[in-house]
């Protein structure tokens, strides 16, 4: 598991590519509350490895690097996790995927969405 | 040649469930496809984490209505490496056979679609899910129901195997031997079968990686990975079986090898039977959960799931999961249908789609 500083992400999956990982499986985040965490999971068919390369957001900052041009599997985690979790994605347009009508403030996956806070006893 | 926007979906017999595609056509040429997906999106990750663990195998199950028994394995096999709980052998063993009767259940349902698809109408399709029907009944003379089972239990299964558990199944490996051979006839000798897959849909062997498929897509272009084999877990190592690997990529090699793993999976499950040991299969109650779990240990858990490999990356808390997120297989083997349809002609497109063996409630999560 590597942890990366959110301007080195692009040069550090490209040195991964190097070293073999050409597959990314995933991409996800968690949401730690005093900051977010994006994980980028990296899989070695030659060496039969995986590998976790994970970025550190601050809250009031969340923009990240589109590793599309790397990895074409990136397309529709990145807008995921745009929409899942509110992370502004630079380098392209992202349009909505999972939840086209749901409204633009809230982001279910965050900590500070509560499940359940949309409905109320009447 | 005119150029116009069909609609598809999101009720449509092909789609395998609730997706829509915007199919950009010039003529019967498709120059773009648009899927549209999370009709079915119920929020099932967000609502792991207001659950105690054990009471998550229902939501997973559900993610894949086909084969509900690999998410079920999944992610309680997850929460045992967070909790640190041991699987006895005899409990390995069984829970190997039951996942891989599961994987010829969800691959013959998937047989009969296809064939249904490309215009063999019915004929396949009842056969399949007249072996299917087999298959489930043991399934259900084991777990209790026919479908969602919510069966394993930290460290074993919910229950011990019926008396007769052996000789049932090598009894039905007999019979679907016998007659998954019978539909090779039906489909490999039909000229518009053939017409209809052979060198439609091709996916490269570096696009595949490139684009991040897993299992049998990903096999029937020449990518050599199994979770089974590389990742072995349970006692996959101790059993010898093959991992047929396909080069074309196109539709006909990815229906082909789902039909060869329905035949791996009868050897797994007889050599399985052979060499399981005897003892009790019974995992905890779900009362008992034991200790908790250990805190910032991340859970990185791999499957092979029927239709590709499966992934939980769970970081959990004390009596419930912070976070849980899922990797399904066929939200990325969907992500490829723009690039395999591009310069399809229209009537291709079912083929293609049918031929990714998508389950939307699994990408909708």
């Amino acid at each position: 598991m590597t942890e990366i500083k959110r301007e080195e992400l692009l040069n550090q999956l490209r040195k991964m590519i190097e070293k073999g990982y050409t597959s990314l499986k995933m991409i996800t985040a968690i949401d730690r509350k005093e900051h977010i965490e994006v994980v980028y999971l990296l899989y070695s068919y030659n060496h039969n490895k995986h590998n976790v390369v994970s970025v550190i957001l601050d809250p009031n900052n969340l923009e990240i690097d589109s590793v599309i041009g790397i990895y074409k599997s990136a397309d529709w985690y990145e807008r995921e996790l745009s929409e899942m979790f509110g992370i502004k994605i630079k380098g392209r347009k992202i349009k909505r995927l999972l939840l086209e009508e749901w409204n633009g403030t809230t982001y279910p996956l965050r900590k500070d969405y509560v499940w359940g806070s949309t409905y109320k006893v009447r | 040649m005119p150029r116009m926007k069909i609609n598809v979906g999101p009720i449509h017999p092909s789609t395998h469930g609730v997706l829509r595609l915007i199919v950009d056509v010039e003529g019967d040429t498709i120059m773009d496809v648009e899927p549209h997906i999370g009709f079915l999106h119920r929020g099932v990750e967000k609502l792991m984490e207001t659950r105690m663990y054990m009471q998550n195998p229902s939501y997973t199950e559900k993610l894949d209505y086909v084969a509900p028994m690999g998410w079920d394995d999944l992610y309680v096999s997850a929460v045992e490496s967070a909790i640190g709980v041991e699987v006895s052998e005899p409990a390995q063993y069984a829970r190997m056979i039951l996942l891989e009767l599961q994987r010829i259940a969800s691959h013959l349902l998937w047989l009969g679609t296809l064939a249904n698809d490309l215009g063999q109408m019915f004929t396949v399709f009842m056969w399949a899910f007249r072996e299917r029907a087999k298959v489930l009944k043991l399934l259900e003379d084991v777990t209790g129901s026919r479908m969602f089972y919510v069966n394993f239990r930290l460290g074993g299964l919910s229950s011990e195997l019926p008396i007769d558990f052996e000789d049932r199944t090598l009894a039905l490996m007999d019979y679907l031997e016998e007659h998954v051979r019978e539909y090779t006839y039906h489909l490999d000798s039909n000229p518009i079968f053939m017409e209809r897959t052979k060198n439609i849909g091709v996916l490269t062997k570096k696009n595949a990686i490139d684009y991040g498929v897993t299992g049998p897509v990903a096999r029937a272009s020449g990518i050599d990975f199994d979770a089974r084999k590389e990742l072995s877990y349970y006692m996959y190592k101790k059993i010898k079986f093959n991992t047929p690997v396909l080069s074309n990529g196109d539709c006909y090699d990815r229906y082909k090898i789902r039909f060869i793993e329905i035949q791996e999976s009868i050897n797994i499950i007889r050599a399985c039977v052979q060499k399981m040991p005897k003892g009790s299969v019974k995992g905890a109650p779900i009362k008992l959960i034991g200790q908790p779990a250990k805190i910032d240990n991340i859970i990185i858990q791999h499957r092979e799931l029927p239709r590709g490999e499966g992934i939980i990356y769970l970081v959990p808390e004390a009596q419930r999961p912070y976070r849980i997120a899922l990797r399904s297989p066929s939200y990325i083997n969907l992500s490829v249908l723009p690039y395999l349809s591009k310069g399809a002609k229209y009537a291709d497109l079912f083929a293609i789609l049918g031929s990714l063996d998508v389950v939307m409630a699994e990408i909708d999560k």
